[in-house]
């Protein structure tokens, strides 16, 4: 049992999901100081307040509310954990758009571009083609799929770069960014797809569950008419949620991706370019292709987080992205970092990076507490996951220290190579070849 | 003024230096004496480096002491054993490639009067030092432009420009021609005589007998003694550096050429950054059966000549037949086809360090039919196989074939390597630098697996910098120089200094005039 133990703390993963986990910790503390001070310091705060916002920091996903005395209740939300689901699909897929690229040696910084395309085919394949046309599921499909493709091409800009002309695809995927927030603007401001009927909405495109539908033998969008995800029991599981099936296909993306990357040829080959081109091009392996290739899932799943995202039917899409950039791409790096680009870990550090969010909601709801110190937590937090390799080579250092102290203590009955032993073997083998 | 003159002029007693999971020097006694040439012996990882960096002020030792004259003293920096008097010449220079020599030389030790630099002291002082020593450089050339020889005596002067007694040099000779090494070897005995103490770091076997008067083994960070050189031999100095008795020359059957295999005609590869080709016009035949070398200098385009032949690089004119097939424009993949390559940097292109030892053993072979199954890897037949080549070529590795490739050792590494080539059977082997960096049981294993594949009837190409390495176990030379072929031997009636003057350019055969005999 004692050696299962060592063992597992050896283990390359277990020290990367320790590494993670006291990132996400040391975040949450920091956020808690910060609580306190703001608490301690502001007139309309005090002790009791920052104490339940630290509470709220840590169990937000938990909390109930409060109770008539004004005490915050604590339990299961079904409410709060659907939210978490929902939100945490797009970021689970641009998570994985991170890591995908990671893996192969490429920082996909374009992840913003891919989505903000994604979300301009998927959008407008859901709201242009009209409801009777063709069947809602099959719009549903066509749309995604759109998404999909959308940002496959425009992360494989990029990667053309790169590979032809070996241009860094960090800069190459800044300005795809803004070219996508410009290109998107511009495209719906010409379209038809922005919401007229509901007046508080101008500026904001269509839900995908209205429908383009002719009443009265004009062509006018009719709310729930259009498409939505499929629910798939789910809401009945976390009633009062926005969460639908998206989670589950995200998750099913992320078992296809990890099935790609460490089961097949091409993740071999996608991998072994990432890590370390040079001796791939030795092996006869096509470096440019696979640069460009890897781009292009990277973009084909950020596509595929903004087609769900929009396809939910109850989310809204403010079109004047020309000026800022959706956070649901960027936030595809602190997951994948997080994550340490496990495609599985991802669909943990995406939930966990969505858990955030409904914590902050909480901590505003519930208490004095804006929600911009909100945003300073999950700041603290994404910066401390870029520290979580460094907590991860502190770990490795103390293990080795540790390993050394036990060595000569180890009895060597699994460990046949001890010094003395392989020097005897040496000897044998040198024996027979002279 | 003078305390007690102690023999030893530097003692370093029971040191110990650990890192995480290696003790790399444990207890380790050296005491140099003044005005020897003492060398320090061992295989790769036996600890000379890192007991130099002691010495030098770069690692700190857990335990032990460093005495000068007899008195302890502490070593904290680079510059605390430039005030103690000592210097060395590190294996890779380190000079700043866009000043010039003077520049060089002085920087750090500048003569200032009033903060402005008073070079015309420095450079009389350097010109007497060159001359004395017969230490030739041009001091005002950049050292980007001149040869790694003269790069080599800069750094020489640096030392004595500031007048250190205590010289260490960390393994000098592995960039120099054979003449350039006489030439070192007797500079390093003149400053013996003249009372400062050498300490030199080789496993060249040869040289340590040519200079030394005393030899310290090391052997896994362990001490395993001092000898007189002059009591010793080549062949019991090995067996204390290996702990085990090596068979230091190869043992192989006269070579039985047969049809060519590889047929290289005109070829020209371009050179980096560069408009001239780095490989310009060369012609030769690998034939089945025999070890070509092509032996030459370090940048006389024999690294281009691979790439160019490889695949890695494109060519820029001539063409090249393997196997009677055209394969001037032929991708990597299709090469591969017919030739295998043990390349000359193990990290860039030998090993994705990051995979483990099974994923490296089929770099070029994953999609075979064997080893996939409609895109998916078969990990059982992977594993499998890595397990064969680990047993057959005795590759050892913490984890087997789980094992991470920058986990292990260089040796056991390159063996990784030369097991997967090997066993792809291909016609063609060309096997760059095999045994650089590699300790003599290493070498001894990797040269007897190169004559084995020959005896078998495949074409071995054989580049390497190693002189004792062409003579012996080579069947045809080829020397290039400045990128072309300048001679061609027969390691039986040649000598090394032969081999030498065709090296550095001195001598040169008319090859065109053989190549229109041959045809």
């Amino acid at each position: 049992m004692n050696k299962q133990g060592g063992s597992l703390l050896q283990k390359e993963g277990t020290r990367t999901v320790l590494a993670s986990l006291i990132s996400i910790v040391i975040g949450l503390a920091v956020g808690s100081v910060l609580v306190l001070v703001v608490g301690l310091f502001s007139s309309n705060l005090g002790l009791a307040s920052a104490w339940e916002g630290i509470r709220l920091i840590f169990l937000g996903l938990f909390s109930t509310g409060r109770d008539q005395v004004g005490v915050l209740t604590w339990g299961f939300n079904p409410r709060s954990v659907g939210n978490m689901l929902f939100r945490a699909t797009p970021l689970i897929l641009t998570g994985l758009s991170v890591s995908v690229a990671f893996k192969t040696g490429l920082f996909n910084i374009g992840a913003p571009g891919q989505y903000l395309m994604g979300t301009m085919t998927t959008l407008a394949i859901a709201l242009g083609i009209p409801s009777s046309a063709l069947p809602g599921p099959v719009i549903w499909l066509l749309a995604f799929l759109s998404g999909i493709l959308a940002g496959a091409l425009w992360g494989c800009i990029p990667g053309l770069v790169k590979s032809f002309l070996n241009i860094n695809e960090v800069l190459a995927c800044i300005m795809t960014n803004w070219m996508a927030a410009n290109l998107v603007t511009w495209f719906f401001d010409g379209s038809k797809f922005c919401n007229t009927v509901e007046n508080t909405k101008s500026g904001y495109i269509y839900k995908t569950s209205y429908g383009l539908t002719q009443v009265d033998g004009a062509w006018t969008y009719v709310d729930g008419n259009g498409v939505q995800t499929a629910k798939l029991g789910l809401d009945k599981l976390f009633p009062g949620s926005q969460v639908n099936g998206g989670i589950l296909i995200a998750i099913l993306i992320a078992i296809g991706i990890y099935i790609l990357m460490s089961k097949t040829t091409l993740g071999y080959q996608l991998k072994a370019c990432g890590s370390n081109r040079h001796a791939a091009r030795y092996a006869g392996i096509n470096d440019k292709r696979n640069i460009v290739l890897s781009m292009a899932i990277a973009g084909a799943l950020s596509g595929a987080g903004a087609a769900l995202y929009c396809l939910a039917g109850n989310t809204e899409f403010f079109w004047s992205t020309y000026q800022s950039l959706p956070a649901e791409g960027f936030n595809g790096i602190p997951v994948a970092l997080l994550a340490a680009n496990s495609p599985i870990g991802v669909v943990f550090t995406g939930c966990f990076m969505s858990m955030l969010n409904i914590v902050g909601l909480q901590l505003t709801n519930l208490t004095a507490y804006n929600e911009y110190i909100t945003d300073v937590i999950i700041s603290v937090i994404v910066y401390l996951s870029a520290f979580s390799l460094v907590i991860k080579m502190m770990l490795n250092s103390r293990k080795k220290d540790k390993g050394l102290d036990a060595a000569p203590g180890a009895p060597s009955p699994d460990s046949p190579s001890e010094p003395d032993g392989s020097d005897a073997v040496s000897t044998e083998k040198g024996g027979e070849q002279a | 003024m003078r305390t007690m003159e102690s023999e030893n002029i530097i003692e370093m007693l029971h040191i110990t230096k650990e890192f995480p999971g290696i003790i790399a020097n444990d207890d380790i006694t050296l005491q140099l004496r003044r005005g020897e040439i003492h060398a320090l012996l061992g295989e790769n990882g036996a600890g000379k480096s890192t007991l130099m960096s002691v010495l030098f002020g770069l690692y700190q030792p857990e335990k032990g002491v460093i005495k000068k004259n007899g008195q302890e003293v502490k070593i904290n920096n680079p510059n605390d054993a430039t005030a103690l008097g000592i210097g060395m010449v590190h294996q890779h220079f380190k000079l700043i490639e866009v000043f010039t020599v003077l520049d060089n030389i002085i920087l750090g030790a500048e003569t200032t009067k009033m903060g402005f630099l008073q070079k015309k002291e420095a450079r009389a002082k350097v010109e007497a030092l060159s001359e004395r020593y017969g230490l030739k450089v041009d001091l005002d050339a950049k050292v980007e432009d001149i040869t790694v020889g003269m790069q080599q005596r800069v750094e020489i002067l640096k030392m004595l420009y500031r007048d250190n007694e205590i010289l260490i040099f960390d393994e000098p000779t592995a960039v120099l021609t054979p003449q350039e090494i006489d030439e070192l070897m007797a500079t390093m005995k003149e400053f013996a005589k003249e009372g400062k103490s050498i300490l030199f770091i080789s496993h060249k076997l040869n040289e340590i007998m040519a200079v030394s008067d005393r030899v310290t083994v090391l052997r896994k960070g362990k001490y395993i003694g001092t000898v007189d050189a002059k009591d010793t031999d080549k062949q019991s100095l090995s067996n204390m550096m290996v702990g085990r008795p090596v068979q230091l020359e190869v043992t192989k059957k006269p070579a039985s050429p047969g049809e060519p295999v590889l047929d290289v005609k005109g070829f020209c590869v371009p050179a980096r950054g560069h408009k001239r080709n780095a490989v310009n016009e060369v012609t030769f035949q690998a034939r089945a059966g025999e070890i070509l070398c092509i032996a030459g200098i370090d940048g006389n385009g024999q690294t281009e000549l691979v790439y160019g032949l490889t695949g890695l690089e494109k060519s820029s004119g001539g063409t090249v037949t393997l196997c009677g097939e055209d394969i001037s424009h032929a991708s990597i993949r299709q090469r591969g086809g017919n030739m295998s390559h043990i390349p000359e940097d193990r990290h860039k292109h030998g090993l994705v360090l990051d995979f483990t030892l099974e994923q490296n053993m089929v770099l070029q072979r994953f999609n075979e039919k064997r080893f996939q199954t409609a895109g998916f890897i078969n990990q059982g037949a992977v594993r499998e196989y890595a397990e064969q080549l680990i047993e057959q070529y005795d590759v050892r590795s913490g984890q087997g074939p789980i094992t991470v490739a920058r986990s292990m050792s260089g040796g056991n590494q390159q063996k990784a390597i030369i097991a997967r080539e090997v066993d792809r059977e291909k016609p063609l082997i060309v096997a760059v630098q095999p045994t650089r960096g590699l300790d003599v049981g290493a070498i001894e294993y990797i040269h007897s697996q190169l004559v084995a594949e020959r005896d078998k009837g495949r074409a071995v190409l054989l580049i390497s910098l190693e002189l004792d390495e062409v003579m012996s176990l080579s069947d045809r030379i080829l020397v290039m120089y400045e990128g072309e072929i300048v001679g061609e031997l027969d390691p039986k009636q040649t000598t090394v200094q032969e081999l030498g003057l065709y090296m550095a350019g001195a001598k040169r055969m008319d090859m065109t005039k053989k190549e229109g005999e041959g045809a």
